[in-house]
């Protein structure tokens, strides 16, 4: 395990983000309700550049015809084909067997880290 | 040469029953019963022509009438010439769902449920019914259903697949909400598609000639299914089962593969849906075989039917006594015997629940 310090903490502001580059890998670190969640900067569907897609709230489960908006900040919608992933999880709206790879987050004197292991392959699912 | 392929039980969920339109006059209140016998039924045709007719042509009674009119020759022909276990009798007034008046339409189709089961469901023990209801108004529909659904040879509710909007907006629903309280599928059978006030009978509008008329109905049903998943019917109505009738079958799975595809970043407009639309058709749907697919290569026919479980889903259909009748020995010859005996018969048996 290493841990990449990257950023100092006011560098993203409560529901913004950065994209940055870790050992030729692009890790989009979001804050969420003073939270932070890295994730890949790949959609595990077409690899797209998905830290380039809006984050929002969504529809939740509900009865037919009801709508629950909820989850506000914590949906990144990936830009290219529109799959809904849940920052918080990593994984997919519609499939919890599919998800965008995280990235543990570690905060230590106002400096945000990254956790990665060793040997990391972009990409994968 | 043909080979012999086992024979099995069989159960037919499509036969046109028919009846000349004063047949139900005695089933018919004021004003209706005037106007049927002054005028007939009147239903809205779709207008496209076709040289062979609707019937095939040994249909006809040896005592005259309309094919598919006389009980006892439909037993002969049909239910002893194919030992047809049980038919289900679909009849044609779904056809009045292209017609204008609500009124009359739930009024003639509450006539033909009456002598549905007074006339027909008697005769043979093979003999189960569909009772039909018009679509114009649902909450008439509803109230039919609650009247005759719970009849012992009533199997299940029939409309038309021609009807003014997609089959599972909201206005529909009381349909489905009485259906599944009377513990009864909705079966959805082409009818006049293009005619009266039911929409164009294709996509793109209104064809010249029958032949496309009848290879575009899939069209329809199309629609309908994904209107009746993305509209959460099997959610709102989790008992619910629907056959497909009559619409083709090659078409499931691209309709799967694109609406689960379109699912997947379009959820958040049907939040409702809580697992894969083609899941919803797989666990609530049952398509009829009649007119089967019959491609150049038998094999590409199998190869589709792994695509959708066809074995769970499938459930035989002959049409008699209509020109594209399937006769039941001579389709489907390539199956395996487990889903040649689940299609003809066991799928069928377990969905209107027969004994």
């Amino acid at each position: 395990m290493t841990v990449h310090y990257v950023l100092t903490e006011d560098a993203i502001p409560e529901g913004g983000r950065a994209v940055v580059e870790i050992d030729g890998r692009e890790i989009g670190i979001y804050r969420v309700n003073g939270e932070y969640h890295a994730i890949l900067n790949y959609c595990p569907h077409q690899g797209a550049p998905i830290c380039a897609g809006p984050v929002s709230g969504t529809t939740l489960p509900s009865e037919v015809y009801s709508y629950e908006y909820g989850r506000e900040g914590e949906v990144v919608r990936c830009p290219w084909h529109g799959w809904e992933f849940d920052l918080r999880t990593g994984e997919s709206l519609f499939s919890e067997r599919i998800r965008v790879k995280k990235y543990k987050v570690e905060v230590h004197e106002g400096k945000i880290g990254i956790v990665m292991r060793e040997v990391e392959e972009v990409g994968q699912q | 040469m043909e080979t012999k392929v086992e024979t099995y039980k069989i159960i037919d969920v499509d036969v046109h029953n028919e009846q000349d339109d004063r047949a139900l006059l005695p089933y018919l209140e004021e004003p209706w019963r005037s106007r049927v016998a002054a005028s007939g039924i009147g239903y809205a045709g779709s207008g496209y022509y076709s040289p062979i007719g609707v019937m095939k042509k040994d249909s006809i009674p040896p005592g005259g009438g309309k094919a598919g009119s006389d009980p006892d020759f439909m037993i002969k022909q049909l239910i002893e010439g194919y030992d047809v276990e049980y038919a289900v009798l679909t009849g044609v007034v779904y056809n009045i769902s292209s017609t204008h008046d609500p009124d009359y339409a739930a009024a003639i189709c509450s006539a033909y449920n009456d002598y549905l089961i007074n006339e027909w469901l008697g005769k043979h023990k093979a003999f189960k019914g569909a009772m039909v209801v018009a679509t114009q108004d649902p909450l008439l529909a509803a109230r039919e259903i609650d009247r005759v659904g719970g009849h012992p040879d009533i199997v299940e509710v029939m409309i038309s697949s021609a009807a003014r909007s997609p089959l599972g907006q909201r206005h529909y629903h009381p349909i489905y909400e009485a259906a599944e309280r009377n513990g009864l599928p909705v079966a959805i059978h082409p009818g006049a598609e293009g005619g009266g006030s039911s929409t164009a009978p294709t996509a793109a509008g209104y064809p010249a000639r029958y032949i496309e008329w009848h290879t575009c109905l899939s069209q329809m049903f199309m629609a309908h299914l994904v209107s009746m998943v993305c509209e959460g019917i099997f959610v709102k109505f989790p008992k619910l089962k629907v056959v497909l009738v009559e619409g083709g079958v090659a078409w499931l799975p691209a309709l799967m593969w694109r609406l689960d595809k379109n699912y997947k970043a379009l959820r958040s407009t049907v939040p409702w849906l809580k697992k894969m639309p083609s899941q919803y058709i797989r666990e609530h749907c049952y398509l009829s075989t009649q007119p089967i697919e019959e491609p150049d290569h038998p094999q590409h026919l199998i190869d589709l039917f792994n695509m959708i479980d066809a074995e769970n889903i499938l459930l035989y259909s002959s049409d008699y006594p209509h020109w594209d009748f399937d006769s039941p020995h001579h389709i489907l010859r390539g199956l395996k015997p487990e889903a040649r005996r689940k299609i003809f018969y066991e799928n069928a048996k377990q969905l209107y629940r027969l004994d």
